[in-house]
C-alpha cells in the first residue's frame, strides 16, 4: 500500500475538485437549446433575470448538474464502500439489490399513480422506501448471524435482485401503455425528472455516507486484510460493517429515487480511481465522491445535448461507455498479476 | 396528393395483411387496440366484438362483460385462440410482430390496422366499416371528419399562427411530434406545432428544448392529478404562461386516435383560439 500524506490528500482532491468545477461549467454552458456559454454567463450574472436563458440555465441546467453530481457521487461512493466490505473489487450497489428495491418501490408508485390520483410526484418517496425495504431485508437474512458473511450478503442480494427484476416485470405487464414508457426511462436511469426536495435528500444522505465513510476509512483499510486480521488489529468488524451496509444503502437510496437505476458509476469509478490513487480509503473516499459527481454531470451534459431536442437517459450513455471501460479494467488488471 | 398515396397504401394493407379477409364480413372480432374498438363501437359494430385488451375494457364500460385477451403488449394468445374469431383486428408495432406471425401460423386471420396518421385513421375507419358491413357509416363518419378539418382550415386562415406544444405527458415529457393525427389537427387548426422539429410522432422532449422553443400556447393532455395551468406556472419565462394560454384537453376525447377526430379537432381549435376572438 502506497504511503499517504496529507499533502496527497490535498492533492488529489484539489484536482478532482477541479475536474469536477470544468464539469460543472460545461454542464451549464451546454445544452440542446442555442443558449451557449455566453449567453449562460450572462444569465448565471444576472443578465434578463426572468428570461428564458435564464429559466434554462438557473432552473434546468443548474438543479440537473447538482443532482447530477450528487447522484454520481453517492453511487460512487458506496462503490466504494461495497467493494471495502465484501472485499471484492467487482461488487457493486445494484449487486446487492438495493437499487433493485428502489426500482420495484418506484414502479409500483407509478402503476398506482393514475387509479390513485398521485401523480408522478408519488415516484421518488416510494422508491426510496423500496431501498430502504431491501436493505431491511438484507440485514434480516444476511446479518442475523453473528456476522456478516459476504457470500450470504452477495447472495441474498442476488436472490432479492432476481425477485425484484420479477416484480417489476409483472408490474410493467399488467400496467398500460404510457406507464410503460416511463418505466423503461426509469428503469435505465435518468436524471431529467429533477425535484428540489430529492435534491435535498440526496444531499443529506450523501453528506451522511461520506462522512460515515472518512471516519471509517482506517476499519475500512484494515477490513482489506479479511476481518479476523482486522478483528485483531482492534477493528470492530461486526459494527463497522453495519454501519457501512446501512450508510451505503441510504446514499443508493436516494441515488435511485432521485435518477433511477444509473449503472455502472459505482463500478467504474472507484476502480478507475483505485488505479490513480491507489487503495488507501483516506484518499479513495474523497476521489469516488468528486469522480463520481464529475462523471455523471459530463454523462448528463452529454445525454441531453447530444439529440437537440430530444433527451437519452443518461444511464444508457453511463452503461455505453462504462461496459467497455470496465472491461478493458479487468483486462489490464488481470495482465498486472500474470506480469507481476 | 400525398394523402391519396397514403389512402391507397391504407387499402392496400388490408388486401396484404389479411389476404383478403376484409372482402367478408366477419362476425366475431377480437380487438387489441383501443382505438380500433371504438371505432367498431362507433360504426355500431359493438354486437360483432367478441373480445378485447385490458385498455379497451377500461375505455368502454358497455363492453365490461367481454372476455378480455390482456394488455397492448400482453395478449394472451391463448385467450385469443379459445375466442374463436373470424379475425383479430390490431394496430402494428413491435410487441405485435411476433404475436401477428404466431395467430397466423394457428389459421387466424389478423388485420393491421396502423393508426399513426390522419389518412391511416380514416382509411381504418372505412376498412372497418368494411369488414362489419358498416360501409354507409363508415364512409359518413369519415366525410364528417374530413368537412370538420376543412371547416376548421377555413376558420383558421389568415389568423396568426401560434406557436403551440402539445403535451402528453409531463414527466418524463412527451410531445405531439411531425406526422401525427395531432400534428395534422394542430396544422388544420392554424398553429405552428413546435414539436414537429423534434422528428418521430410522439418524440420525448427535454424541458430546455419547451423553454428554449418558446410556445405562445401549450395544450396539456397529461392524465396528471396536478391542474395544467398550476404545473406549468412555474416557468414564468413561457409566453404561454405570461399570456394564460395554458389549456387542458380531456385526452380520452382528443388524444385517442379513434372514430371521432372531428369532435377532437374542435376541442383543439377551441381552445388555439385567442381568448376574447369571436368563434
Amino acid at each position: 500500500m502506497k504511503v499517504v500524506s496529507a499533502r496527497r490528500v490535498g492533492f488529489v482532491t484539489a484536482a478532482l475538485a477541479a475536474l469536477l468545477a470544468l464539469c460543472v461549467l460545461l454542464g451549464l454552458a451546454a445544452g440542446p437549446s442555442e443558449v451557449g456559454p455566453a449567453r449562460a454567463l450572462a444569465a448565471l450574472f444576472g443578465a434578463d433575470p426572468s428570461g428564458p436563458a435564464a429559466d434554462i440555465v438557473w432552473r434546468v441546467r443548474l438543479p440537473r448538474v447538482v443532482l447530477g453530481a450528487l447522484v454520481g457521487a453517492a453511487l460512487a461512493c458506496s462503490g466504494v464502500l461495497f467493494q471495502a466490505l465484501l472485499r471484492n473489487p467487482l461488487a457493486d450497489p445494484f449487486v446487492l439489490g438495493v437499487s433493485g428495491g428502489a426500482a420495484l418501490g418506484g414502479i409500483l408508485a407509478l402503476s398506482l399513480a393514475g387509479p390513485l390520483g398521485l401523480g408522478y410526484a408519488a415516484v421518488p418517496p416510494a422508491a426510496f422506501a423500496g431501498a430502504v425495504g431491501a436493505t431491511v431485508l438484507l440485514y434480516a437474512f444476511a446479518g442475523s448471524r453473528a456476522r456478516f458473511s459476504p457470500t450470504q450478503l452477495l447472495l441474498t442480494g442476488v436472490v432479492f435482485n432476481a425477485f425484484a427484476s420479477a416484480g417489476i416485470v409483472f408490474i410493467a405487464s399488467v400496467a398500460g401503455l404510457s406507464e410503460g414508457t416511463s418505466i423503461f426511462l426509469w428503469l435505465i436511469g435518468s436524471l431529467s425528472s429533477v425535484r428540489a426536495e430529492v435534491i435535498g435528500w440526496v444531499a443529506a444522505f450523501l453528506a451522511c455516507g461520506v462522512g460515515c465513510a472518512l471516519t471509517l476509512a482506517r476499519s475500512l483499510n484494515l477490513l482489506a486484510l479479511g476481518s479476523e486480521s482486522a478483528q485483531q488489529l482492534g477493528v470492530d468488524v461486526e459494527r463497522d460493517q453495519r454501519i457501512v451496509l446501512l450508510a451505503t444503502s441510504l446514499m443508493v437510496g436516494a441515488a435511485v429515487s432521485a435518477a433511477g437505476l444509473v449503472g455502472f458509476v459505482g463500478l467504474i469509478i472507484p476502480h478507475l480511481l483505485r488505479l490513480v490513487v491507489g487503495p488507501d480509503h483516506r484518499v479513495l473516499v474523497p476521489a469516488a465522491a468528486l469522480g463520481g459527481a464529475a462523471f455523471l454531470v459530463l454523462c448528463d451534459t452529454l445525454a441531453r445535448s447530444l439529440l437537440g431536442g430530444r433527451e437519452l437517459p443518461v444511464g444508457a450513455l453511463t452503461a455505453l461507455a462504462g461496459g467497455p471501460i470496465f472491461l478493458w479494467l479487468l483486462r489490464r488488471q488481470a495482465q498486472r498479476v500474470l506480469g507481476s | 396528393m400525398r394523402a391519396q398515396r397514403l389512402f391507397v397504401a391504407g387499402a392496400l394493407v388490408v388486401a396484404l395483411g389479411a389476404g383478403g379477409p376484409a372482402a367478408r364480413a366477419a362476425e366475431r372480432i377480437v380487438s387489441l387496440n383501443p382505438s380500433l374498438t371504438a371505432m367498431l363501437m362507433a360504426l355500431g359494430a359493438e354486437d360483432r366484438i367478441v373480445g378485447i385488451d385490458d385498455r379497451s375494457a377500461r375505455q368502454e364500460p358497455r363492453l365490461a362483460h367481454l372476455p378480455t385477451v390482456g394488455g397492448l403488449f400482453n395478449p394472451s394468445l391463448e385467450a385469443v385462440v379459445a375466442l374463436a374469431p373470424d379475425v383479430v383486428v390490431l394496430v402494428p408495432g413491435a410487441q405485435q410482430r411476433d404475436l401477428r406471425a404466431r395467430m397466423q401460423a394457428l389459421g387466424i386471420e389478423v388485420l393491421e390496422l396502423p393508426n399513426i396518421t390522419l389518412e391511416e385513421l380514416l382509411a381504418s375507419i372505412e376498412v372497418l366499416g368494411e369488414l362489419v358491413e358498416r360501409r354507409q357509416a363508415a364512409r359518413e363518419r369519415v366525410a364528417e371528419i374530413r368537412a370538420a378539418f376543412e371547416a376548421t382550415e377555413r376558420a383558421a386562415a389568415g389568423r396568426r399562427p401560434p406557436r403551440v406544444v402539445f403535451a402528453l405527458q409531463r414527466d418524463p415529457l412527451y410531445v405531439v411530434g411531425a406526422g401525427s393525427f395531432l400534428d395534422a389537427m394542430l396544422r388544420a387548426a392554424g398553429a405552428i406545432n413546435a414539436g414537429a422539429e423534434l422528428g418521430g410522432p410522439y418524440p420525448q422532449a427535454g424541458l430546455e428544448w419547451l423553454i428554449a422553443s418558446a410556445p405562445d400556447v401549450i395544450l396539456d393532455a397529461s392524465e396528471d392529478a396536478e391542474d395544467a395551468a398550476s404545473y406549468w406556472s412555474r416557468w414564468t419565462s413561457l409566453p404561454a404562461v405570461a399570456k394564460g394560454r395554458i389549456v387542458a384537453v380531456p385526452p380520452a376525447e382528443v388524444t385517442l386516435p379513434g372514430p371521432y377526430l372531428d369532435r377532437g379537432l374542435r376541442r383543439i381549435a377551441d381552445a388555439l383560439r385567442a381568448p376574447g376572438a369571436t368563434p
